[in-house]
C-alpha cells in the first residue's frame, strides 16, 4: 500500500508542477460554462415564451433540474471525453519516452503497485474536476430550487463515467511511448463508446442490437443523469474499471519482456 | 553475492549477449569493460530485474531473479546508463520517493535520504528542482538514488559520465569508500580504462555478446597494459564473429545452392 500512495503522491505532485493539468482543468471549466449558462439562457427564454402562450400545463415538466442541469451534464460527458484522455495519455507513455520507467521496472514493486498507483493519482484529479463541475449547479441552487439529490446522481455518474474512461485510457498509454498516439487513441475510443448506442438503433440484428448498447457509454449514465443511479450501470463502470486495469497491468507486465 | 548462469539474451533474431558466466562475490569492485554495443547495458538490465534473460538465471543477492524478483530488487542498488530522474521533483524530494519504493522504514528514511544526499556531493542542491541541475549534478542525483537503500549489490552503467575530473574523483572515492567500509558488491561499466585500475580489482571483458576476459587486475597487468589487453581481446572477438558470420553465410549458401 506504501507503494501505491508513494506512486500516487508524486504522480500528483507532478500533474500539478506542470501547466498541464491546470490549463486542461480551466478549458473543460471554460466550455461547460459555457454548455451551462447557454442552456440556462435558452431554458428562460423558453420558459418566457410559454409563459405568454399560456401554456402553463406545460410548466409543470419544464424545470431545471431536467433542461438545463441534466442536459448540460448530458453535454459534459462529450467534454470529458477529450479532457480525460489528455489528463490519463501521459501515465506511463511518458515514463517510456523518457526512460524513468527502468527506475519503477527495477524497484522492488509489483505491476499491480504501478497501475493502481497511476489510476489513484488520475482519479484524485478527476474528483477535483467533479467537484468544480458542481459549483455550476450550486449557482442555481442559490437562485432557484432543483432537487438536491438528483444533482448528486448527475455528478457521481459524471465521476464514474470520468473512472471508467480514465482506466481504459491509462491502459491505452501503457502500449505506447508516444502521448500524443495515446491520447488520440484514447479521445477516439471515448467518443466512439458515446456513439455506439446511436449506431445500435440502425443495426438490423437484435443481439447485435442490444450488445452495442450494453458497451456503449452513453447507454448507462442517461438514468444516472436524471437522477436514478441503477446498480446495473454500477457495475457497467466497474468492469471496465476492472478490465481496463487489469490489461493495464499486463501491459506493463509485457514492458519487463522486452 | 551476483551470479550469472550463462545469461543468453535474443532480440528477436538478434543475441545481444551470449552464455555469459560470472560470479562475484561479496565486497568485490568488478569493471565491466567492452566495446560499445557489445552487451554490457544488457547484462546490466538482466541483474537488475529490468528485463529476463532468453536463457540462463541470474542470481543477486542469494535470490533467483526469476523466482524471488522483489527480494533481489530490494538489495540492489541501479544506475542505468541515462539516470531514470523526474525533471520537475526537487532533489530531496526524488531521493525520498526511490528510498520509499525500496521500502526504507520510515522512521530511518530522512536520515537515509540525507546521508546519500550528503555522500554524493547533493547538500547544496537538494531543494532544487532537477530539470535546472548540470548533467554532473543530474549524474550525482542518479548515483544517490541508487545507494539511498544501502543496498548489498550496487550495479553502475557509466557512473562517471559527464562529469568534470574532480566530480570523478569524488565517485571514484566514493564507490571505493562503499566496497571498502561498508563491504558493498559494486558491478561498473565504464569506457575508461584507468579508471578500472584505480577502483576495480577484478575486470570482466565483454565483446560481441561473448564474455572474453574474466581476470583479477593483477594477473591480467602481467600480459600487458589494460589497453592491450581490451584491444586484443576485442579483435579477436570481432574476427571470431566475422568467421562466425562468414560460416553462416557460407551455410546460408549451400542451402539456396541446394534449393
Amino acid at each position: 500500500m506504501s507503494h501505491i500512495l508513494a506512486i500516487a503522491g508524486r504522480e500528483l505532485r507532478s500533474v500539478f508542477a506542470t501547466p498541464v493539468a491546470y490549463v486542461l482543468i480551466a478549458v473543460y471549466m471554460l466550455f461547460a460554462g459555457f454548455v451551462f449558462f447557454a442552456s440556462l439562457g435558452l431554458f428562460l427564454v423558453q420558459l418566457e415564451q410559454i409563459q405568454a402562450l399560456g401554456m402553463t400545463n406545460l410548466l409543470e415538466q419544464w424545470n431545471l433540474q431536467d433542461i438545463v442541469i441534466q442536459q448540460s451534464f448530458s453535454t459534459f460527458t462529450f467534454l470529458l471525453a477529450v479532457v480525460v484522455p489528455l489528463l490519463a495519455m501521459r501515465a506511463f507513455a511518458e515514463e517510456r519516452a523518457t526512460g524513468s520507467i527502468e527506475l519503477l521496472l527495477t524497484s522492488p514493486v509489483t505491476s499491480t503497485e504501478i497501475v493502481l498507483g497511476k489510476y489513484l493519482a488520475i482519479a484524485a484529479v478527476l474528483l477535483l474536476v467533479t467537484a468544480l463541475t458542481g459549483l455550476y449547479p450550486v449557482l442555481l441552487f442559490a437562485y432557484g430550487d432543483p432537487e438536491l439529490w438528483q444533482t448528486l446522481a448527475g455528478l457521481l455518474t459524471l465521476l464514474l463515467y470520468s473512472l471508467a474512461l480514465a482506466a481504459l485510457c491509462c491502459f491505452i498509454s501503457a502500449l505506447t511511448r508516444s502521448q500524443i498516439v495515446a491520447g488520440l487513441v484514447g479521445i477516439a475510443l471515448a467518443l466512439l463508446l458515446l456513439l455506439l448506442p446511436f449506431a445500435a438503433e440502425s443495426s438490423q440484428s437484435d443481439t447485435m442490437k442490444a450488445v452495442l448498447r450494453w458497451l456503449g457509454s452513453s447507454t448507462h449514465f442517461e438514468s444516472g443523469l436524471s437522477g436514478e443511479v441503477r446498480s446495473e450501470d454500477l457495475a457497467y463502470a466497474g468492469i471496465v474499471i476492472f478490465s481496463s486495469l487489469s490489461m493495464a497491468r499486463a501491459a506493463v507486465d509485457s514492458l519487463r519482456w522486452r | 553475492m551476483i551470479k550469472a548462469d550463462r545469461l543468453t539474451k535474443r532480440y528477436g533474431g538478434l543475441t545481444a549477449i551470449r552464455d555469459v558466466a560470472f560470479e562475484v562475490a561479496k565486497g568485490e569492485v568488478v569493471g565491466f569493460l567492452g566495446p560499445n554495443g557489445a552487451g554490457k547495458t544488457t547484462t546490466m538490465r538482466i541483474l537488475t530485474g529490468y528485463m529476463p534473460p532468453s536463457e540462463g538465471r541470474a542470481i543477486v543477492g542469494g535470490f533467483d531473479l526469476s523466482t524471488d524478483p522483489l527480494a533481489a530488487k530490494r538489495v540492489t542498488g541501479y544506475l542505468p546508463e541515462t539516470p531514470p530522474l523526474y525533471p520537475e521533483m526537487r532533489v530531496c524530494d526524488y531521493v525520498r520517493y526511490v528510498a520509499t519504493l525500496h521500502d526504507v522504514p520510515r522512521a530511518k528514511r530522512n536520515a537515509m535520504v540525507e546521508r546519500a544526499i550528503g555522500s554524493c556531493g547533493l547538500d547544496a542542491v537538494a531543494d532544487r528542482v532537477i530539470r535546472t541541475l548540470s548533467k554532473g549534478f543530474r549524474q550525482r542525483v542518479g548515483l544517490a538514488q541508487a545507494i539511498v537503500h544501502e543496498p548489498a549489490v550496487l550495479i553502475l552503467d557509466e557512473p562517471t559520465s559527464g562529469l568534470d575530473p574532480i566530480q570523478i574523483a569524488e565517485i571514484r572515492e566514493l564507490i571505493r569508500r562503499l566496497a571498502a567500509e561498508e563491504g558493498r558488491t559494486v558491478i561498473l561499466s565504464t569506457h575508461i580504462l584507468a579508471e578500472v585500475e584505480a577502483i576495480c580489482q577484478r575486470v570482466l571483458l565483454i565483446a560481441y555478446g561473448q564474455l572474453r576476459v574474466d581476470a583479477r587486475l593483477d594477473a591480467l597487468r602481467e600480459q600487458g597494459s589494460l589497453e592491450q589487453v581490451f584491444v586484443r581481446e576485442v579483435q579477436a572477438a570481432a574476427s571470431k564473429d566475422a568467421d562466425a558470420a562468414a560460416a553462416t553465410a557460407a551455410a546460408a549458401a549451400v542451402v539456396e545452392a541446394e534449393l
